[in-house]
C-alpha cells in the first residue's frame, strides 16, 4: 500500500476509525482501543471466530438486521452504533436467555468480580426474568475435575466454546468437546485422563464465567482484593508478560498478559505457578552467618553480616564471583563494576544446561529447556559459564534470583550465597545475604529469542532481604559512621 | 486544774471526734443514697444492709491505692494542705455547745469542750483558716487546673466571709454576747409561752444570709466552683491521690458538720430541746423518781440528741439542696455575694442595730 | 425564625426565693418516691438483665444446620462489606467424603476470625451474608479477662444460638 493512499475507514459510534483490509468490526474497534463498547463471550483475540454467542452484535446502517461485529468484515464506510436501543434490547434478551440457567451463586464462585456474566448483566441485562421453572442442574458435572489442574462447575457454563477452540488451535491437543445439543450441551474430556496439555491455566483465564477454575487459586482469594501489577515472568528463558495478582504483599496468581512479541496470549502453566517460588516458606529472608567452630548458619543481622563481608572481601586475595543466570542485566553491570578483582562466572545448572546454545523449545507454543530467564542477557554481556576449572580461589560468592541451580561442589573454602536462597540449598555455606526476588526488584531480563524487557516491583521484599544496590551501597561505604549510615538502609 | 477536769475534758474530745468522725461516713452514705433516691436510682445498695458499709470499703480502697506526689510540687505546702483542710474545722468545734451540764459525782460538767466568752471569734478564725489548705494545695501540686480551683476558692470564701461576718454579727447584737452558751440559754426562752426565742425567728434575714454563706465556705454545690468537675475536673485537689484525697473527702463533711453545728447554734436553738420536749423529759424524769442529778443528766441527753438531730437535719438540707440547684457561674456568685448579700447584711445590721437601741433605750 | 419569648418576672420572681423552694419541692417529691413507692429506674444488672430488642447487634455467630456444619460458605462478602476490617477468612475446599450438600457447599471455611476489639458492631456484614450464616447474637456482655478472648474464632463463632440468644 503506498503512503498516500488513505486507509479505508469505518464509523464507529460516530468515530471514524481506520482498519486493516480483512479486518472484522471488532478487530478494527480493537485498534483504535475502542472494543469495550462490544461485549463479547465466545470472541476472543486469539482464539478463531465461532460467532455463536450473540452478544457482540452491533447496528450496521442499511443492514436489516443486527450483524455479530466478531465475524463481520468491515467495509470501507460501513456506519456502526454499538448502543442503539436496538443493540441494548437484543443484548439483553441474550442475557435474559443466559441467566435462564446460569446458577446464582457468585458468592461462592470464584469469577465473581471479574465474570463477563455479571459485568454484561450489570450493564445490558434486563434486571428480571420471566423463567419461573427448574433451573438446568448437571448432577455429575457440578464440581468435576478436568485435570489436576482445573475443575469444571458445568451448571456455570454459557457455551460459548472457548475452551474447545483453545485445545483445537492453540495446543492443538483436542482434548475438550461439547457433548449434547441446546440446552443439554455439556463439555467433556475426549479421553478418561482429562485434559492434558501444559497450558490449562488459560483455559481458565479465558472462561468468561467460573466454569472453569484453576485449582491453584481456586478458593484462594476473592479477585476484588488483588491488585494486578505488570511484570514478567521468570520461569524460563521466555519471559512471558504476566499480571501478578497482589493483595498484602502476597502474590496470589499469575495472569497472561497479552504481549505479541514474546508470548501472544498464554503463559503456560510451571510459569503460571512459578510465583510461589518468591513466598516459599523455605526461602531465606533474613541474613545468615556460620560463627568460628559453629556447624550450623546462626540467624544474624546486617549489622553483624555486612562488617563481615566486607572483611572478607577485602582479606581474599582471589575471589571467585558466580552469577547464577537469573540475574538482572543491571544487577550483574553493578556486581562487576564494584568488585574489579573478582573473577565472575555465570552458572544455570537446571538440567544440564549451561549456555543458551544448550537451549531450545519445549514445544511448538512458548516453554523452554532453559528454566533461567536470563542466560543470553549474562552472555551477552560477556560472562562465561562455570566449567568446574576454578580452584584455588579463597571466597566465592554465588549470586542467584531464586531460579538458578545452586552450585554443585565447594570451589572455595569461604563461600557465601547472596540473593535468594532456599533452605536446602545453603548447608554449607558460611554466610547467606538475603536478596531479592525478581518481583520484588526492577531490572531486565534478556529472553531466549534476544528481547530484553524491563519490570518494575510487583511486591515489596520479604523479611530482611534487600537489595544488591543497598548492600554494594553499604559495603562501599568509607568511614564507619558512613557504614553505620547506610546499614540501617537495608533494615 | 484537778484529775477530774482533766478526765472530763479529755472524755468531751474523745465524744465530740468518735461523733463527727463517725457521723462522716454515714453523711457520705446519705449523699450517695440520698442523691440517688432524689434521682430515681437506687445507689450503693451492694456492701452491708442497704449498702451501709460502702463507705468504710471506699476508705479501704483509698487507702490501698497509689500514694503518689507530683513531680514538680512543692512537697512541704503539698502534704501539709490535706492536714490543715482536716485540722481546722475540727478545731472549731472546741467551742461548740453540744449540751447545758452534766453532773457527774456530784460535780458538774459543762457540755463544751471549751468554755470560751469569745467562742463566736474563735469560730471565725477557724473558718478563716480553712481557706489555707484550698489555697496550698491548688498551689503546691502545680498544676493548672489545681491554681484556677485555689483562685476561685480563696476568692469566693473571701467574698462570703463578709457577709458571712456581718450576718454574725446582727446575731450578736440580738444575744448581746460573744459567748455561745449565752446565746443557747437566750434561745431556750420562748415567744408567748410555747415559740421558742430561736435566732430564726429573731432575724430571718439574718438566718439566710448565714445559710447561703455557709454553702459557700464549705464549697458545696451550688457554689462548688473550686472544686467544678466539668471545667476543672477537680479543682484544687486536682493532683491528691489515695489517703490525701480522702482527707480532703473527709475535711469536706467536717467542714459542713462544723458550718451546721453553727447554724444550729445561733440560729435554730443550739442545743435546746424542741418545743414540748423539754416538758416531756422533766416529767419522764418525775416519773421515774429520779434525783435532781440524773433529771439533770436526762435532760442533757435530751439536749445532745436534739443538737445531733438538728445538725443531721441540716446535712440532710445540704444534700437536698446539691441535687436541686445548678452551679453558679464565677460573675454571679460575686454578683451575688457583693451586690446583695452584701449591702443585706449591712442593712440588716444597721436595722437591728437601730432596733435594739429603740426599744433598749 | 428565632421567635422571641418575653419573659415577664413580678417582684416576688425577683426574689427567686419561690423558685427556689418550687424546685427544692420537686426533688423532696422524687426523693419520697424513690425512697417509699420505690420507683426508680435503676436494672439490678447481674440478677436482672435486660431484654434487648430481637434487632439488638451483640456478639456474633455463625449459624449452623442440623448437622451442625456452619451455613458459611467463606464467600468473603463480610470481609469485603466490613467498614471496621474485623474479618478474616480463609477459605478451602470442603471434603468431597464429607459433604453431604455438594455444590451448595463446596467451599468452607478453613478460618474465620473476628476481631471483636475492632468491631464496631455495624451489622453490615450481617446484611451481606447470602446465607444468613453470620448474625449478629443479643449477647451484649462482650467484657474479656484479656485480648485473646475477643478474638473469636470458627469453633467459637459455630457455638449453637438458639433464635438470636
Amino acid at each position: 500500500m503506498s503512503e498516500t493512499a488513505p486507509k479505508p475507514t469505518i464509523t464507529l459510534d460516530g468515530k471514524c476509525i481506520p482498519f486493516e483490509p480483512g479486518d472484522t468490526i471488532m478487530r478494527a474497534a480493537e485498534r483504535a482501543n475502542l472494543d469495550s463498547d462490544i461485549p463479547r463471550f465466545c470472541y476472543h483475540p486469539g482464539l478463531p471466530v465461532a460467532g455463536t454467542c450473540r452478544m457482540c452484535t452491533v447496528e450496521i446502517e442499511k443492514s436489516p438486521k443486527l450483524m455479530t461485529s466478531c465475524s463481520t468484515p468491515a467495509t470501507d464506510g460501513m456506519i456502526v452504533h454499538t448502543q442503539s436501543p436496538k443493540v441494548r434490547q437484543s443484548r439483553a434478551g441474550v442475557m435474559e436467555f443466559l441467566l435462564i440457567n446460569h446458577p446464582l451463586d457468585c458468592p461462592v464462585c470464584d469469577q465473581a468480580g471479574e465474570c463477563s456474566l455479571q459485568n454484561y448483566n450489570y450493564e445490558y441485562g434486563p434486571g428480571t426474568s420471566e423463567f419461573k421453572e427448574q433451573k438446568r442442574i448437571f448432577e455429575k458435572a457440578e464440581t468435576k475435575k478436568l485435570s489436576e489442574r482445573l475443575t469444571l462447575n458445568m451448571n456455570r457454563c454459557v457455551h460459548c466454546e472457548r475452551c474447545v477452540r483453545f485445545t483445537e488451535s492453540v495446543t492443538k491437543t483436542n482434548e475438550l468437546l461439547m457433548n449434547h445439543r441446546g440446552w443439554k450441551k455439556e463439555l467433556t474430556t475426549a479421553l478418561e485422563e482429562g485434559v492434558f496439555n501444559e497450558y490449562q491455566g488459560n483455559i481458565a483465564d479465558i472462561c468468561p464465567v467460573g466454569a472453569i477454575t484453576f485449582n491453584d487459586f481456586r478458593f484462594k482469594k476473592r479477585v476484588w482484593f488483588l491488585k494486578p501489577k505488570e511484570t514478567i515472568c521468570d520461569g524460563c528463558s521466555k519471559g512471558c508478560s504476566v499480571f501478578a495478582d497482589e493483595e498484602k504483599n502476597i502474590v496470589h496468581r499469575y495472569r497472561a498478559r497479552e504481549n505479541k512479541a514474546v508470548n501472544g496470549h498464554w503463559i503456560c502453566d510451571a510459569g503460571r505457578v512459578s510465583f510461589h517460588r518468591r513466598q516459599e516458606p523455605q526461602r531465606v529472608v533474613e541474613p545468615l552467618l556460620r560463627p568460628t567452630g559453629s556447624t550450623g548458619l546462626v540467624a544474624s543481622n546486617w549489622l553483624t553480616v555486612l562488617p563481615w563481608f566486607a572483611k572478607a572481601i577485602a582479606e581474599a586475595k582471589k575471589i571467585l564471583f558466580v552469577l547464577g543466570t537469573d540475574t538482572t542485566i543491571e544487577e550483574a553491570k553493578a556486581l562487576q563494576h564494584d568488585f574489579p578483582q573478582a573473577t565472575f562466572r555465570m552458572l544455570n545448572g537446571i538440567d544440564g544446561i549451561n549456555t543458551s546454545k544448550d537451549d531450545a523449545p519445549v514445544d511448538q507454543l512458548l516453554r523452554r529447556k532453559d528454566q533461567t530467564p536470563n542466560t543470553r542477557g549474562l552472555e551477552e554481556l560477556g560472562f562465561t559459564a562455570l566449567d568446574g576449572g576454578e580452584t584455588g580461589y579463597e571466597l566465592a560468592i554465588y549470586f542467584k534470583s531464586g531460579r538458578a541451580a545452586a552450585r554443585s561442589k565447594k570451589l572455595a573454602a569461604i563461600e557465601v550465597a547472596w540473593g535468594v536462597w532456599f533452605s536446602p540449598e545453603i548447608t554449607d555455606f558460611t554466610a547467606v545475604i538475603p536478596g531479592l526476588s525478581h518481583l520484588e526488584k526492577r531490572g531486565s531480563f534478556t529472553n531466549c529469542d534476544g528481547i530484553t524487557q524491563s519490570f518494575v516491583p510487583a511486591v515489596t521484599p520479604l523479611g530482611m532481604a534487600s537489595s544488591v544496590e543497598k548492600v554494594l551501597h553499604a559495603l562501599n561505604a568509607k568511614s564507619r559512621s558512613q557504614s553505620k549510615e547506610a546499614l540501617h538502609v537495608p533494615l | 486544774m484537778s484529775l477530774f477536769d482533766i478526765l472530763a475534758i479529755l472524755g468531751k474530745v474523745a465524744f465530740v471526734l468518735a461523733v463527727v468522725l463517725g457521723s462522716v461516713p454515714l453523711i457520705v452514705w446519705f449523699e450517695r443514697r440520698g442523691s440517688a433516691w432524689i434521682q430515681g436510682r437506687v445507689g450503693p445498695n451492694r456492701v452491708g444492709p442497704f449498702g451501709l458499709f460502702q463507705p468504710f470499703v471506699d476508705v479501704v480502697k483509698f487507702a490501698t491505692k497509689e500514694n503518689f506526689v507530683p513531680r514538680d510540687s512543692s512537697k512541704v505546702y503539698y502534704h501539709l494542705a490535706p492536714a490543715l483542710a482536716v485540722v481546722a474545722p475540727l478545731a472549731a468545734f472546741a467551742v461548740i455547745p453540744f449540751g447545758s451540764q452534766i453532773i457527774v459525782m456530784g460535780q458538774a460538767i459543762q457540755l463544751q469542750i471549751t468554755q470560751l466568752d469569745i467562742g463566736i471569734l474563735a469560730i471565725l478564725a477557724f473558718a478563716g483558716l480553712e481557706i489555707y489548705p484550698v489555697m496550698l494545695a491548688g498551689w503546691s501540686s502545680n498544676n493548672k487546673y489545681g491554681v484556677f480551683g485555689a483562685l476561685r476558692g480563696s476568692s469566693q470564701m473571701m467574698s462570703y466571709e463578709i457577709a458571712f461576718g456581718l450576718s454574725l454579727a446582727s446575731m450578736l447584737l440580738v444575744y448581746g454576747t460573744f459567748d455561745l452558751n449565752e446565746m443557747v440559754r437566750y434561745q431556750q426562752n420562748t415567744f408567748f409561752g410555747f415559740l421558742p426565742k430561736w435566732g430564726i425567728l429573731l432575724n430571718p434575714l439574718s438566718f439566710l444570709i448565714f445559710l447561703i454563706a455557709i454553702f459557700v465556705e464549705t464549697n458545696r454545690l451550688p457554689f462548688d466552683l473550686p472544686e467544678g468537675d466539668s471545667e476543672l475536673v477537680a479543682g484544687y485537689h486536682i493532683e491528691y491521690g489515695a489517703t490525701k484525697f480522702m482527707m480532703f473527702f473527709f475535711a469536706e463533711y467536717v467542714a459542713m458538720i462544723m458550718a451546721s453545728s453553727v447554724l444550729v447554734t445561733l440560729f435554730l436553738g443550739g442545743y435546746a430541746t424542741l418545743p414540748g420536749v423539754g416538758l416531756l423529759i422533766h416529767t419522764l424524769g418525775i416519773s421515774l423518781d429520779l434525783t435532781s442529778d440524773n433529771q439533770q443528766n436526762l435532760l442533757a441527753l435530751g439536749q445532745v440528741t436534739s443538737f445531733i438531730f438538728k445538725v443531721a437535719l441540716i446535712m440532710i438540707f445540704y444534700v437536698w439542696v446539691r441535687w436541686t440547684l445548678p452551679r453558679f457561674r464565677f460573675d454571679q456568685l460575686m454578683n451575688l455575694g457583693w451586690k446583695i448579700l452584701f449591702p443585706l447584711s449591712l442593712i440588716n445590721l444597721m436595722f437591728v442595730a437601730s432596733f435594739l437601741a429603740w426599744i433598749g433605750g | 425564625m428565632a421567635k422571641v419569648v418575653s419573659r415577664k418576672e413580678s417582684f416576688w420572681d425577683r426574689f427567686y426565693i419561690p423558685a427556689l423552694l418550687i424546685g427544692l419541692s420537686v426533688t423532696l417529691k422524687h426523693f419520697f418516691r424513690s425512697l417509699v413507692l420505690g420507683k426508680t429506674k435503676t436494672i439490678q444488672y447481674p440478677e436482672v438483665k435486660r431484654e434487648y430488642s430481637q434487632r439488638f447487634r451483640g456478639r456474633h455467630f455463625i449459624s449452623i444446620d442440623q448437622n451442625k456444619i456452619e451455613n458459611c460458605t467463606s464467600c468473603y462478602l463480610c470481609q469485603t462489606v466490613c467498614p471496621a476490617e474485623c474479618i478474616t477468612i480463609v477459605a478451602e475446599e470442603r471434603d468431597p467424603a464429607q459433604n453431604p450438600y455438594g455444590v451448595a457447599k463446596e467451599k468452607k471455611p478453613l478460618s474465620f476470625d473476628i476481631d471483636a476489639l475492632r468491631c464496631c458492631f455495624c451489622g453490615m456484614c450481617e446484611e451481606a451474608c447470602p446465607k444468613d450464616a453470620i448474625k449478629l447474637s443479643r449477647d451484649y456482655e462482650l467484657a474479656t479477662l484479656n485480648r485473646d478472648e475477643a478474638m473469636y474464632d470458627l469453633n467459637y463463632l459455630k457455638r449453637e444460638v438458639k433464635g438470636r440468644g
